[in-house]
C-alpha cells in the first residue's frame, strides 16, 4: 500500500500547535495515534497536505482528577493508558472496559481517545460510555477555549462540529451521583472487530429505583445516540426484568441502524433490545464495571 | 515397531526454526539485489469490459518509471494451472472479467513511483453487463464470459456408478437436502512476491510459491523458454494453503519487466492483491440425496453440485472433480451418482483451498447424515460407525484404499470427548457434534499429463563424511517438510537428523519434486528420500564391510555408527566410513525416485482422488450458543486422526490444530463478500475476520495407528485432511444446542439468530 | 525537527531512532512509515508486512517497550524512541527464553507471525511475568497465525512464563 506525500510539523507546544493549524488551513489535520487517519490516507479517502503532531504535547496524555471539575483525560492518552489508569479503575472501571475492548494491543498502545472522538466513526467503542457519563470536550484554538457536551459534538460519519483550527485538548467526566456504568461492546469476533452494536448506560440508583439512567447507543445512527425515550421509561421506576425488557425495545425502536456487511438493519435493531437491557442489569448490580 | 527407529517418530525441533524464531529467516519480499526495481500489476476497476485502448505514454514519462508492459509486450498463450482449461492470459487483451484482473504491469525505481505510475495508465474500457452468481449465470440470455463456455458452464461431470434408482427404491429412507458453501481465501499471513533477473538467456526467479516446478513449466510453456534456462526457487514461505499454487501475475510480470529493463524486479502482492489472485475456495451449491436401511446402512448417494468458479479456471476443474471423487471414501456403499456445473462468473477465479474441492460437500453430507440419523433415531457416531470403510477395499469408482482407520478414529474420539454423556444430554444453547473427514496422500496422477516421476531426491554425504545434504524439491511452505524429511533421510541413513542439511525446492541446485498440494510430500517426496537415504546406507555398510572384514550382511547403521549386528561393540562411525568411500569412490551420492503405480478406475475423470493412501478423521465440537444473539462459542474440540505412521508428532498435531482452526474459521466467521457491482467489499483482515488467539478453543489432537503397505514407513497426510471435517461437526454441533439447522456457510451471528428466530 | 528541501521541493526530515540498543540517523519523507524505514532504511527485515492496515500484527515492534504495530506509526513519529525489533531479542546469538520456550513446543510453522508474537510475548512477560491464559490470548489477540491455531503459541508463552 502507498501512503501519500504531506508535510509534517510537530509543534512543541499548544499555542504553536493552534497557530500552526490556523495558519495551515483545511488542509492540514490534526495527527494523533494516527491508527485511523493514515490508513485512510492509504486508501485515499483523506489527502491531507499537511499533518501536524501532538506527540510533544505532553500534557496532553494526562489522566488527573481536578477537583470541582471531575476527572480529566488529555486527548492524547491512549486506549492503554486509559485502560490501565488506576484513577479510572477506580472511579469509572466502565471506561477502561470500553478502552480495553478496542481493536488490539498493539492499536490500543498508539490510538488515542482524542482520535477516536474526533474520527466520528459511527461505531466507535469509546463515545457511548463517555456520552452516558455526561462527558464535555475542550477544544482550543487561536481564539481560545470553549466546551461543548460530547453527545452534542458529533454532526455525522466522520463529521462533527470540531472548527478547522481547533485542536481537541481534552475530555471531562464531571463528577457526578451516577452509581453503575457500562459499556457493551458486541463486534463479531473477540479481538480486531468493529462494533455491530455498541451499549453505553449510566444509571443512578437508589435501592430499586431507578432515580435517573442514560442509554448511549454506537453503531446504530449516523452518530452515537442517546436513546431517550428508554431512558425516561426507567427514571422514577423500580426495576424489574420486565422493565428492563421494554427498556430494550424501546431503545431497538428509537436507533436509527443502516445494513451493511457487519449486519442487517433489523438483527442491529435486535441487538440495541439484547444489549440495553443486559447493560443496564448490569451497571444496576454491579456499579461501574 | 516404531521401538527400532532413531530418527524418526521422534518430535525433533524445527530445522529452520533458529531463522524463523530470530527473525533471520528472509521471505521473499526481504530479499535485496543490486540494481533492482520494484514492480506491480495494475488491476481492472471492471468486473466484464471490452478494452478499447490503453495509453500507457504518460506512466512512461514519470521520472523513475522503467517499464510498463501490457498484453502487446507479452505471450498471447493462454495458461490455467491445469491444462484441461488454459483460458487466462498474462495479461487481458480483449476483455477484462473480473474487479482484479490484470492489465498492466509498472517497473520503477521504488514503491512510491510504482503506484503513482499505476494511477497514470489510461485505459478506455467498453462496460459490459456482468455476473455474480453461478444461477443467474446459467440463465439464457446471461450475459457470457467466455466464448468457449457456452451457458457459462466450464465444467461439466455426470458419473455414474452402480444402480442409484433401485437403491433408492431398496431404500427405507430417501433424503435430500440442500447446503450452500461460500467463497473463502487462504490468507496465508505471507504476501506474495516474487523476484526476477537474468543472465544471459537465463532467467532466475524467486517466488512464495507452493511448486517450484510447475511453475518452472508454465513460465517456460507461456514464455517458450527452455525449461533449462528458467531457474525457480523459493527461500522461506510464510504459508500457502492452496493459495501459492498457480502462477500469478507476479511471476510472469517480473519475468518480463526484468528482461526489458536488464534489472531485477521485485513485485509483490497487497494484501487486497491476494483476495484478487490467490484463487481462493469455490463456493458451492449442494443437493445431496441418501438412501438408507432401516438401520442406517448407506445404499446409494447422489450429489448434485454446482460450483460458482469465478472468472477463470486454473485448477478448478479438478477441485471440481475432487468435490465428488472423495465423498466415497469414508463410508462404503455401492451406488453412487455425482453431478456437477462449474460456472464462471464476472468475480475472481476460485481454485484449491486446503482440502481442495472436498471441505464443504463433506460439510454438506456430515450435516445429511445427522439428519437422516435423527430421523432413524440412531446415535449419529454410531450410524457412521456401521457405514465406515474397512481397509483394504475398493470405492465404487474403483480407489483402492488399504489402510483405513476411520472406525478406530470414530470410537477413540467417542471416548475422549464424552459423546455418551453430552450428545443430546447437554442444555439448551449448548451442544456437541461430531464430522469425519480425510484426504489424499498426495495426488495419483500430476496436474499435467507427464511420464516423470513425482519426486526425486538425492542425498550427498560431505567429503569428512560429518553431514549430509537432502537435495529436494518438497516446498516447505510451513508445514514442516524440510523438517520430516531429513528426520527420513537420516533415518534410512542410519545417520543423525542433527547432522543434516537440506537444499529445497530450486530447480537448478535440489531435485525434481512436483511440490506442496494434494498433501503429497510426507509420503511422495519421503518415498524419494527413503531409497536416496536407503542407497546411501548400501553404500556404507557395503565400504563399511571392506573396512572390518565381514559381509555386508552382517553389518547394520543406525544413529551414524556402523555396528556388527551379531557383536553391537564392533563399531565404525558412520562418518568414518563415508570418508573412506570418498577416497575411493569419490563423492557418496544416495539416490531415490518415486511415481506411484498405475492407480485409479476407467470412467471419465477417473484420475482425480486417485491416491496411494488415504488418511481419515473424526473430529468433534462442543460448542456455546447466546440464543439472544446468535454467539457462537467453540469450547472444545477433539481430532483422532488416522495419517499412517508420524514422523514428528509434535509437527504433526501443529497441523492438526491449524487445520481445525482453519475449519473453524470458515464454519463462523470467513467469507468474501462483493457489493452488486462485483466489488469486492473486504479484502481485508479486518473485515475478513480470521479467528483471533480469543476465538480459538483448546483443541485435542489424538491418533489411531494404521500403517499404510504403500507408502515409507507406512507414511499417510494430514494437513489438509484435518480440515475436511471441522465444518460438518460445527454444523451437527450447533444443530444439537438449537434444535436447528443453518443451512449455508459461514454460521455468522446473525444466522444463527435469525434461525433461532425462524423456529420460534 | 531539521527539515531537508530538494530541489522538486520535496521535504525530508532528519530523524534519529534508537533500533535494539543502537543510534540510526536518517533524512526520510514524512510518509516514511516504521515499516518502511526497519525494513528498507535499516534493512531489518524480520519486521514482516502483513496487512499494512494494522489488522494481522507481523509488523509489530516494541515502541518503548509497548507493542505497535509499524505499519500505522510514522518514522518520524519514532524519532527519539527506542525500538526493539525480533533481531533485538536474543542477544549476542543467545536466544531469550521465550524464543526457545517457541521452539521446544512446536509453536513455528511458516514462521511469518513468529517475529510479532515473540515481541507481544516479550512484552507481556516483561510487564506481567505470571500472567494467565487468558492474558496472553489476550496479549497476542492482535497478532493473527494462520498456521498454528495459535494452541502451541499459548502453550509456549505460558511455559516460558512458569520458568521465569
Amino acid at each position: 500500500m502507498n501512503l501519500p506525500d504531506f508535510d509534517y510539523y510537530i509543534p512543541a507546544s499548544l499555542q504553536d500547535a493552534c497557530a500552526l493549524l490556523a495558519e495551515k488551513g483545511p488542509g492540514a489535520k490534526v495527527l494523533a495515534g494516527g491508527t485511523d487517519l493514515l490508513n485512510k490516507m492509504k486508501h485515499e479517502l483523506m489527502a491531507p497536505e499537511v499533518l501536524i503532531s501532538l506527540k510533544k504535547l505532553d500534557q496532553l496524555t494526562s489522566i488527573d482528577y481536578v477537583s470541582g471539575k471531575g476527572v480529566v483525560i488529555g486527548s492524547m492518552a491512549t486506549h492503554n493508558a486509559i485502560s490501565n489508569s488506576s484513577l479510572l479503575q477506580e472511579k469509572y472501571l466502565s471506561v477502561c472496559e470500553a478502552a480495553q475492548h478496542m481493536a488490539n494491543n498493539q492499536v490500543r498502545n498508539v490510538g488515542t481517545i482524542g482520535g477516536n472522538i474526533v474520527n466520528a466513526v459511527p461505531s466507535a467503542d469509546l463515545p457511548p460510555i463517555f456520552i452516558a457519563l455526561g462527558a464535555l470536550l475542550t477544544l482550543v484554538s487561536t481564539n481560545g477555549e470553549r466546551v461543548m457536551p460530547l453527545e452534542e459534538f458529533f454532526t455525522g460519519p466522520g463529521k462533527t462540529h470540531l472548527a478547522p483550527d481547533e485542536l481537541l485538548t481534552g475530555i471531562v467526566i464531571p463528577d457526578n451521583s451516577f452509581t453503575g456504568s457500562t459499556y457493551i461492546k458486541f463486534g463479531l469476533r473477540r479481538s480486531g472487530a468493529l462494533a455491530v452494536v455498541g451499549v453505553a448506560v449510566a444509571v443512578e440508583m437508589d435501592r430499586n429505583i431507578c432515580k435517573d439512567a442514560r442509554i448511549a447507543l454506537g453503531a446504530v445512527a449516523p452518530v452515537p445516540m442517546r436513546a431517550k425515550k428508554a431512558e425516561a421509561m426507567m427514571i422514577g421506576n423500580a426495576i424489574t426484568d420486565e422493565l428492563l425488557e421494554q427498556v430494550g425495545v424501546c431503545a431497538s425502536t428509537e436507533c436509527n441502524p443502516i445494513s451493511d456487511i457487519r449486519g442487517s438493519e433489523e438483527y442491529r435493531r435486535d441487538m440495541v433490545r439484547v444489549f440495553t437491557k443486559r447493560a443496564l442489569r448490569k451497571a444496576i448490580n454491579n456499579g461501574h464495571v | 515397531m516404531s521401538d527400532n527407529y532413531t530418527q524418526i517418530g521422534k518430535s525433533v525441533p524445527r530445522i529452520d526454526a533458529f531463522e524463523k524464531v530470530t527473525g533471520q529467516a528472509k521471505y521473499t519480499a526481504d530479499i535485496k539485489f543490486s540494481n533492482m526495481l520494484v514492480g506491480k500489476l495494475l488491476l481492472s476497476p471492471h468486473a466484464h469490459a471490452r478494452i478499447i485502448s490503453i495509453d500507457t505514454s504518460e506512466a512512461e514519462k514519470l521520472p523513475g518509471v522503467k517499464a510498463v508492459i501490457t498484453h502487446k509486450d507479452v505471450p498471447s498463450k493462454r495458461y490455467g494451472l491445469s491444462p484441461a482449461r488454459w483460458d487466462e492470459n498474462i495479461f487481458c487483451i480483449d476483455k477484462v472479467r473480473y474487479i482484479g484482473d490484470k492489465v498492466a504491469a509498472v517497473a520503477a525505481i521504488d514503491e512510491e513511483t510504482v503506484y503513482k505510475a499505476l494511477k497514470l495508465i489510461k485505459v478506455d474500457y467498453e462496460v459490459l453487463p456482468a455476473v455474480f452468481d453461478a444461477f443467474e449465470a446459467m440463465k439464457e440470455g446471461a450475459p457470457q464470459i467466455f466464448e468457449e463456455y457456452p451457458g457459462n458452464i466450464n465444467t461439466e461431470i455426470h458419473q455414474n456408478f452402480g444402480d442409484l434408482d433401485q437403491a433408492f427404491k431398496d431404500a427405507y429412507y430417501v433424503r435430500t437436502d440442500r447446503y450452500d458453501g461460500q467463497r473463502t481465501y487462504q490468507c496465508p499471513l505471507e504476501p506474495h512476491a516474487t523476484i526476477a533477473y537474468w543472465e544471459g538467456s537465463k532467467v532466475t526467479v524467486y517466488s512464495s510459491i507452493q511448486s517450484v516446478h510447475y511453475l518452472q513449466y508454465y513460465l517456460s510453456q507461456v514464455l517458450d523458454l527452455k525449461m533449462g534456462d528458467v531457474r525457480v526457487l523459493k527461500t522461506y514461505i510464510g504459508g500457502g494453503f492452496g493459495g501459492k499454487m498457480d502462477p500469478s501475475g507476479l511471476d510472469f510480470g517480473a519475468v518480463i519487466l526484468a528482461k526489458k529493463t536488464g534489472r531485477p524486479v521485485k513485485m509483490w502482492f497487497d494484501r487486497e492483491d491476494m483476495f484478487f489472485n490467490n484463487r481462493g475456495r469455490h463456493p458451492q451449491f449442494m443437493n445431496i440425496t441418501t438412501g438408507v436401511t432401516k438401520e442406517g446402512k448407506i445404499l446409494g448417494v447422489h450429489a448434485d453440485f454446482v460450483m460458482d468458479g469465478g472468472a477463470y479456471t486454473g485448477l478448478g476443474i479438478a477441485s471440481a472433480y475432487y468435490a465428488g471423487a472423495l465423498l466415497t471414501i469414508l463410508y462404503d456403499f455401492e451406488n453412487y451418482k455425482f453431478d456437477m456445473l462449474r460456472v464462471v462468473t464476472n468475480l475472481p477465479g476460485c481454485g484449491a483451498q486446503r482440502g481442495h474441492g472436498q471441505p464443504q460437500p463433506r460439510y454438506a453430507f456430515e450435516s445429511h447424515l445427522d439428519n437422516i440419523a435423527e430421523h432413524l433415531g440412531i446415535d449419529p457416531l454410531e450410524m457412521r460407525i456401521i457405514n465406515a470403510r474397512k481397509p483394504g477395499t475398493l470405492t465404487v469408482q474403483g480407489f483402492r484404499v488399504d489402510s483405513y482407520g476411520l472406525k478406530e478414529a470414530m470410537e477413540k474420539a467417542r471416548e475422549i470427548s464424552g459423546w455418551r454423556d453430552k450428545k443430546g444430554k447437554l442444555p439448551q444453547g449448548r451442544g456437541i457434534g461430531m464430522g469425519n473427514g480425510g484426504f489424499v496422500s498426495g495426488a495419483g496422477y500430476a496436474i499435467y499429463r507427464t511420464d516423470l516421476p513425482h519426486s526425486v531426491a538425492t542425498i550427498k554425504v560431505t567429503d569428512d563424511g560429518t553431514s549430509a545434504i537432502l537435495y529436494t524439491g518438497a516446498v516447505e511452505i510451513g508445514q514442516g517438510s524440510d523438517t520430516v524429511l531429513c528426520q527420513m533421510a537420516a533415518e534410512a541413513m542410519g545417520y543423525r537428523y542433527e547432522d543434516m542439511k537440506i537444499v529445497a525446492a530450486d530447480t537448478d541446485l535440489a531435485a525434481h519434486d512436483l511440490g506442496a498440494y494434494a498433501s503429497r510430500q510426507t509420503l511422495m517426496s519421503g518415498a524419494a528420500v527413503k531409497q536416496a537415504g536407503e542407497d546411501v546406507n548400501k553404500k556404507i555398510l557395503d565400504t563399511a564391510a571392506e573396512i572390518m572384514g565381514v559381509s555386508n550382511e552382517e553389518l547394520d547403521c543406525r544413529d551414524g555408527i556402523v555396528f556388527v549386528k551379531s557383536n553391537p561393540e564392533i563399531t565404525k562411525t558412520f562418518a568414518e566410513v563415508a570418508r573412506t568411500y570418498f577416497v575411493k569412490n569419490g563423492q557418496l551420492i544416495g539416490r531415490g525416485s518415486y511415481k506411484p503405480p498405475k492407480l485409479g478406475g476407467v470412467h471419465k475423470g477417473s484420475a482425480v482422488g486417485t491416491s496411494p493412501a488415504y488418511s481419515a478423521a473424526t473430529q468433534v465440537a462442543e460448542v456455546v450458543i447466546d440464543e439472544e444473539t446468535g454467539e457462537i462459542e467453540v469450547i472444545e474440540a477433539w481430532d483422532v486422526h488416522d495419517c499412517g505412521y508420524v514422523i514428528n508428532p509434535a509437527l504433526l498435531h501443529g497441523q492438526v490444530h491449524g487445520a481445525f482452526y482453519m475449519g473453524m474459521g470458515e464454519a463462523i466467521w470467513e467469507e468474501v463478500l462483493f457489493d452488486k457491482n462485483g466489488k469486492l467489499m473486504n479484502g481485508n483482515l479486518a473485515e475478513y475476520r480470521l479467528p483471533t488467539a480469543l476465538d480459538m478453543p483448546p483443541v485435542a489432537s489424538e491418533l489411531v495407528d494404521t500403517v499404510d503397505p504403500n507408502a515409507p514407513w507406512g507414511v499417510k497426510e494430514v494437513g489438509e485432511g484435518a480440515t475436511t471435517p471441522t465444518m460438518g461437526c460445527i454444523s451437527n454441533a450447533v444443530y444439537d444446542a438449537i434444535g436447528v439447522r443453518v443451512k449455508s456457510l459461514p454460521f455468522t451471528y446473525e444466522k444463527i439468530w435469525r434461525a433461532i428466530k425462524e423456529k420460534k | 525537527m531539521q527539515v531537508v528541501v530538494d530541489n522538486n521541493g520535496i521535504k525530508r526530515y532528519l530523524v534519529t531512532l534508537n533500533i535494539n540498543g543502537d543510534s540510526y540517523t536518517r533524512v526520510i519523507k514524512a510518509n516514511t512509515l516504521l515499516v518502511k524505514f526497519l525494513r528498507e532504511e535499516i534493512d531489518l527485515t524480520g519486521t514482516k508486512k502483513g496487512c499494512e492496515l494494522g489488522d494481522c500484527g507481523s509488523c509489530t515492534v516494541l515502541m518503548d517497550g509497548k507493542p505497535v504495530n509499524s505499519c500505522i506509526v510514522l518514522a518520524v513519529e519514532a524519532d527519539g524512541h527506542e525500538i526493539t525489533t525480533i533481531e533485538g531479542v536474543a542477544q549476542n546469538n543467545k536466544l531469550d527464553r521465550i524464543q526457545e520456550s517457541f521452539i521446544e513446543n512446536a509453536a513455528i510453522q511458516c514462521g511469518y507471525c513468529t517475529p510479532g508474537m515473540v515481541l507481544s510475548a516479550k512484552a507481556l512477560l516483561t510487564q506481567n511475568p505470571h500472567p494467565t491464559e487468558q492474558e496472553v490470548r489476550t496479549a497476542i489477540a492482535g497478532n493473527l497465525c494462520r498456521c498454528t491455531g495459535y494452541v502451541n503459541i499459548v502453550k509456549a508463552v505460558l511455559v516460558a512464563a512458569d520458568e521465569q
